[in-house]
């Protein structure tokens, strides 16, 4: 049986402002989850009770079954949205000593460092201070920081934010391992076309609320069908404006997604393409995740 | 064989250097052998010996902060220039008043006009050691020579009958002169002499009261406290000044960087508050007392040396009160500054909280420097001696002054531990509440109130 992070009701105010209400969802072991919202929804906050960075007014975090405390804590690994490394330090002595306060020993602690760098491809920077270093390699020694004790449960915040498509791809793979290997990951991103394709689950939340949660195949399949339909020299999709039941998402480079009520024949939308000039694309889409976040958070 | 002794101290700072040097070349071999495939146990123990985070498994979380702040401290250029200045400056305080004693200027050419006149002569040397002028008498025979030899630099004074005193240049009254330090005691000492004579007393008798000298005069205190003394009790204030003024600051901002960074959110997700900000507290501590220590003994070995008055009379143990009262002003102000910096996330902030922090230290200072130069301490400055805040300072002056007996010495040693305890709870408190706060600075009103449900989490947040 896989392991399992539980957050039950936690709710969560300051003076006025609610950051967490009754929110609750699970993360199960085996797949990275996705944890969306919009700015402000609660997320880090979230991420911050699960480690005890911030007060609950309500609600548990619980492991396994049980709460979770300093013990659970040594064993979970957490990257935040605001990168958390002394700049001045050496890449090596800092992964290494983040290894050792969560109870490595010493040469178990070395030897990770010098692993994580190799597979984040940052070794030849173990000597070198963070702070010398670009945007995308301090996030990846903050990765190696949050992967070297080898966690049970990794919490990353944004940690795909201002990567270059070689690093996206290179932390992804990553956590993708750590995820077959039967790490629970809950990673939260506004990249959603990323968090498509390296996520089975997805959490969404807003104004503390969990507004949507379940696998992506599942929310991607669900809902009204969508049509992806290029009419040769269209740029507006007026016509597709004018069939009932049909209605124009998103227009872009040509490309016009249109979503279908259910009593809508899709050969009536071919058919008034058609009218409309040369149709060089007519496909049916699952839900892209955008569009199921924006439906939820709307 | 004095400049041995330095000689030995300036070669092993160059060896601890050398050594230094070549370790960090090996170091930066072995990385690079990592690089280029070397195998993976050797790379092991080369990352192992690059960091320093490879021992003191025992120390525990607490250890392992304290370790890092050791490393990192002393690895930074501005500790290490800085000690070297310390260095310096303790040198020069030493070497400087001991190269001025030791510098002697040539006698005194006084010249006698005329025949030789046993008790003029018992003047002269009488004058001489009373301005602490060595002197030489000669005779001339006459004035013309003398005023020669004067303008040729050959004399410095001349004595003309016995009533009247020549020399080169007008002496003003305000100089500091060999020349006129002893005129101005020989002068008087000769219309002393001719009225003697001019009273008709004999040579013998001229001689017999030319000899009288003021009886002694006897206090039923002893008085124990030395101009060296004195010199070492200021250096040990400012020296306890100037280092907890340091280390605080290191606090203050090491805790504020760490909030502002963010690190702290990573490193408070794996050890409690109190282990972070009580390894801070102690590596630093740890580094301040070496390098006190550093201080203390590099001022023993320049001061064996040359033979400095330093290591008479209390001079040492003021030096060693000096090292407790620096461990302790540390140890009651750390978690003060520590907990001021957990409130503030940026520089600015940061200097806003260190006035007002500082002020019992400089009122403190102050007092205490005026106090170890007047060497007249009054009740107030007694009972400072015995409050926590102001102890550090205040203690080593009296014991400077040696006005305190052991156990007036322990009983503040007892209060200043006591206030330390309770500081550092309150300190831990705040800590724990603020560090995690973002935006903001965090103030007063914010802190006050229990942690709201469910401890162990360690503070509030914004979002």
């Amino acid at each position: 049986m896989g392991e399992l992070l539980e957050l039950e009701g936690l709710r969560r105010t300051y003076g006025s402002l609610v950051a967490l209400d009754d929110l609750s969802f699970t993360v199960p072991s085996g797949q990275v989850v996705g944890f969306l919202g919009p700015n402000g929804a609660g997320k880090t906050t979230t991420m911050r009770a699960i480690f005890g960075l911030t007060d609950l007014d309500a609600g548990v975090v619980r492991w396994n079954g049980t709460p979770v405390g300093r013990a659970q804590w040594k064993r979970f690994g957490y990257m935040p949205e605001e990168r958390g490394l002394y700049p001045g330090m050496l890449v090596g002595d800092q992964v290494e000593y983040l290894g050792r306060l969560h109870g490595m020993s010493p040469n178990d602690a070395a030897s990770a460092t010098h692993k994580w760098l190799e597979q984040l491809n940052i070794a030849d920077r173990a000597m070198s201070k963070v702070e010398a270093l670009s945007h995308g390699n301090q996030q990846r020694v903050q990765l190696a920081a949050a992967l070297v004790h080898e966690p049970d449960l990794l919490v990353l915040d944004e940690p795909l934010a201002g990567l270059d498509p070689t690093g996206i791809d290179a932390i992804g793979r990553v956590l993708v391992d750590q995820a077959r290997a039967g790490c629970c990951v809950l990673i939260s991103s506004h990249q959603l076309d990323l968090v498509e394709d390296l996520c089975e689950q997805v959490v969404i939340i807003d104004h503390g609320r969990l507004i949507v949660t379940g696998s992506v195949d599942d929310l991607a399949s669900h809902g009204a069908r969508r049509l992806v339909v290029r009419v040769e020299g269209d740029r507006t999709a007026v016509w597709a404006e004018a069939i009932p039941g049909v209605s124009v998402s998103e227009v872009s480079a040509g490309e016009a997604r249109l979503v279908l009520d259910d009593d809508v024949d899709s050969d009536v939308v071919l058919r008034a393409a058609m009218a409309a000039g040369r149709v060089t694309q007519f496909t049916f889409e699952r839900r892209r995740l955008s569009e199921v976040f924006r439906e939820a958070v709307q | 064989m004095k400049f041995t002794y330095i000689v030995i101290v300036i070669a092993l700072a160059l060896v601890l250097r050398v050594f230094v040097s070549q370790r960090r070349r090996r170091d930066r071999q072995a990385a690079s052998a990592e690089h280029d495939g070397t195998p993976a146990a050797p790379v092991v123990v080369a990352a192992a010996r690059r960091s320093g985070f490879t021992t003191g498994a025992h120390l525990g979380s607490v250890g392992l902060v304290a370790r890092r702040e050791v490393l990192e401290r002393v690895r930074g250029r501005i500790f290490r220039v800085g000690t070297i200045i310390i260095l310096l400056v303790v040198g020069a305080a030493i070497l400087i008043p001991k190269i001025h004693s030791n510098s002697t200027s040539p006698p005194q050419q006084v010249a006698v006009v005329g025949a030789p006149n046993p008790a003029l002569t018992q003047v002269v040397k009488y004058s001489g050691k009373q301005s602490q002028t060595p002197v030489r008498v000669v005779s001339e025979p006459n004035v013309a020579a003398a005023e020669s030899a004067l303008r040729s630099g050959a004399l410095d004074v001349a004595i003309v009958n016995g009533d009247k005193i020549i020399v080169n240049q007008p002496i003003a009254a305000n100089s500091s002169s060999d020349t006129a330090s002893l005129v101005q005691v020989l002068a008087p000492e000769l219309g002393v002499l001719h009225a003697y004579q001019q009273a008709g007393l004999s040579v013998p008798q001229i001689e017999h009261v030319a000899q009288a000298r003021a009886v002694p005069v006897q206090s039923l205190q002893t008085n124990k406290v030395r101009g060296v003394t004195k010199g070492t009790s200021v250096i040990g204030v400012v020296l306890i000044f100037l280092m907890l003024t340091q280390y605080n600051t290191w606090i203050l901002m090491g805790v504020m960087q760490e909030k502002a960074s963010r690190v702290v959110e990573v490193l408070l997700a794996a050890v409690r508050p109190a282990q972070l900000l009580g390894g801070k507290v102690l590596g630093i501590g740890l580094v301040a007392m070496g390098q006190a220590l550093l201080i203390v003994g590099f001022a023993f070995a320049v001061s064996k040396a040359v033979g400095s008055d330093l290591l008479h009379g209390t001079g040492p143990v003021l030096l060693l009160s000096d090292l407790v009262w620096l461990l302790l002003g540390y140890s009651f102000y750390c978690w003060l500054y520590a907990a001021a910096g957990s409130t503030a996330e940026r520089q600015d902030q940061v200097q806003t909280l260190a006035l007002p922090l500082s002020i019992p230290i400089l009122i403190a200072y102050v007092y205490s420097i005026t106090v170890a130069s007047s060497g007249n301490p009054g009740l107030l400055f007694k009972v400072l001696a015995y409050l926590p805040p102001t102890a550090p300072f205040a203690m080593p002056v009296l014991v400077g002054l040696s006005l305190v007996a052991w156990w007036q010495f322990l009983i503040s040693i007892a209060l200043s531990v006591a206030g330390t305890a309770v500081m550092a709870w309150f300190a831990t408190g705040i800590y724990r509440r603020a560090v995690l706060r973002s935006g903001q600075r965090v103030s007063l009103r914010d802190l006050r109130g229990r942690p709201r449900q469910r401890p162990p989490t360690p503070a509030a947040d914004l979002v």
